[in-house]
């Protein structure tokens, strides 16, 4: 058994090409380092491409959030591979179209619309975090 | 022989989220892709080997393939070799870190100094291992990632986007040979180049079509002239198909 008690998992894409996989990337540190660093664990989609043990059991004990950088869904897919339920998928292009203003730039750094566009996607997966873990606590928590 | 397009090196990164040294390899990835080796080198998420379609899986057997690991797990590695094929060269920046005596990168989100200089340096090997895949005299990796460890070069050039291969999938054809299915790398682009050149369909240039099919695929000895009939079959369907009216 682990000790990640009611932790909610997040997995974000690991896109290495795409402007929108480093946003998602950032929006999932946001929220497993700076929002709800005791209330979620960052699981890497290498190891469960790996079919790592630990990761496995992860995303099938513990409701799961997706951050998918492209059309591709590879964190969806793979969650679902690995015998995980999605509790609630995530894209960048859906957060794009929700905050047009913030064009996101850069891979390896992202330009300030990126880096605002993380930010407004991180407080989405907050909510949906407090959700899942019945904490009832708002944005302002963030 | 037709002029297939270049070849290039694969680039699969770990990308591990969870590990300092998986931001290194993602960042080292990114700075041959773009910088260093930006005409020779192309990239794909590691996930598509299993998310993506038979296309993507076909990465590692049509592009020889580095894997840039940050732990000695070897996720790049193990899964490229399981769900695509053999990586040509591996490097694992853990491995790197200790034998060039290099302090500890630490920073998932913003590498320190110790990070940035382990990029350089996993960089460096990497490129240094494309310039050996594609027979260069350059690729003298510990050299160059020296080289670049103590020298970091400026970024001011304009930028390049790295080449993803994500979604593009490789070409490939599924063709009958002597019954049974098989499914070949590159045949489609294969066919286009050889009917572009103005080769005809025909025993002349079978042994030609059979070779270049064979850089992408492994094809028995003993079946090589089932392939053969296989091959000028589709060949001939396709210039059919190609010179039909529209």
């Amino acid at each position: 058994m682990s000790d990640r008690g009611q932790k909610v998992v997040i997995v974000p894409c690991s896109g290495i090409g795409k402007t929108f996989g480093t946003v998602s990337r950032e929006a999932a540190y946001k929220v497993t380092e700076d929002m709800r660093p005791a209330d979620t664990e960052l699981v890497a989609l290498s190891l469960l491409v790996l079919g790592d043990e630990d990761a496995r059991e992860a995303v099938s004990e513990h409701a799961t959030v997706t951050i998918d950088g492209c059309k591709l869904a590879c964190a969806t897919k793979m969650v679902q591979e690995s015998g995980g339920t999605v509790a609630q998928q995530f894209t960048v292009l859906d957060a794009f179209r929700r905050h047009r203003q913030f064009k996101s730039q850069g891979i390896a750094e992202l330009n300030e619309g990126g880096k605002q566009l993380a930010h407004a996607l991180a407080e989405e997966i907050a909510a949906a975090v407090d959700g899942f873990s019945g904490n009832g606590r708002g944005k302002e928590d963030a | 022989m037709p002029d297939l397009p270049k070849k290039k090196v694969g680039i699969v990164a770990c990308s591990g989220e969870e590990l300092p040294e998986g931001t290194v390899t993602r960042l080292a990835a990114l700075k041959v892709l773009e910088q260093l080796r930006p005409a020779d080198t192309v990239t794909i998420c590691l996930p598509l080997f299993l998310a993506g379609g038979e296309g993507d899986r076909a990465f590692a057997r049509f592009y020889p393939t580095v894997a840039v690991d940050g732990c000695d797990k070897r996720c790049a590695a193990r899964a490229t070799e399981m769900y695509s094929g053999k990586p040509a060269a591996s490097v694992v920046v853990s491995d790197l870190v200790a034998e060039y005596e290099l302090e500890q990168p630490e920073g998932k989100r913003r590498l320190n100094d110790a990070g940035q200089r382990a990029v350089e340096v996993t960089a460096g090997w990497v490129a240094g291992l494309v310039d050996d895949i594609l027979g260069r005299p350059a690729g003298q990796q510990a050299e160059l990632a020296t080289e670049l460890a103590e020298v970091s070069e400026p970024e001011g050039e304009e930028a390049v986007v790295a080449t993803c291969s994500c979604g593009s999938g490789i070409p490939i054809q599924k063709v009958a040979v002597n019954g049974r299915v098989v499914t070949l790398i590159a045949l489609p682009v294969i066919f286009q180049q050889l009917h572009q050149a103005g080769k005809r369909p025909g025993d002349d240039m079978a042994r030609e079509l059979l070779e270049v099919v064979k850089i992408y695929n492994p094809i028995p000895r003993e079946e090589e002239q089932d392939y053969t009939e296989a091959l000028l079959r589709e060949y001939a369907a396709f210039c059919e198909k190609q010179e039909a009216p529209a």
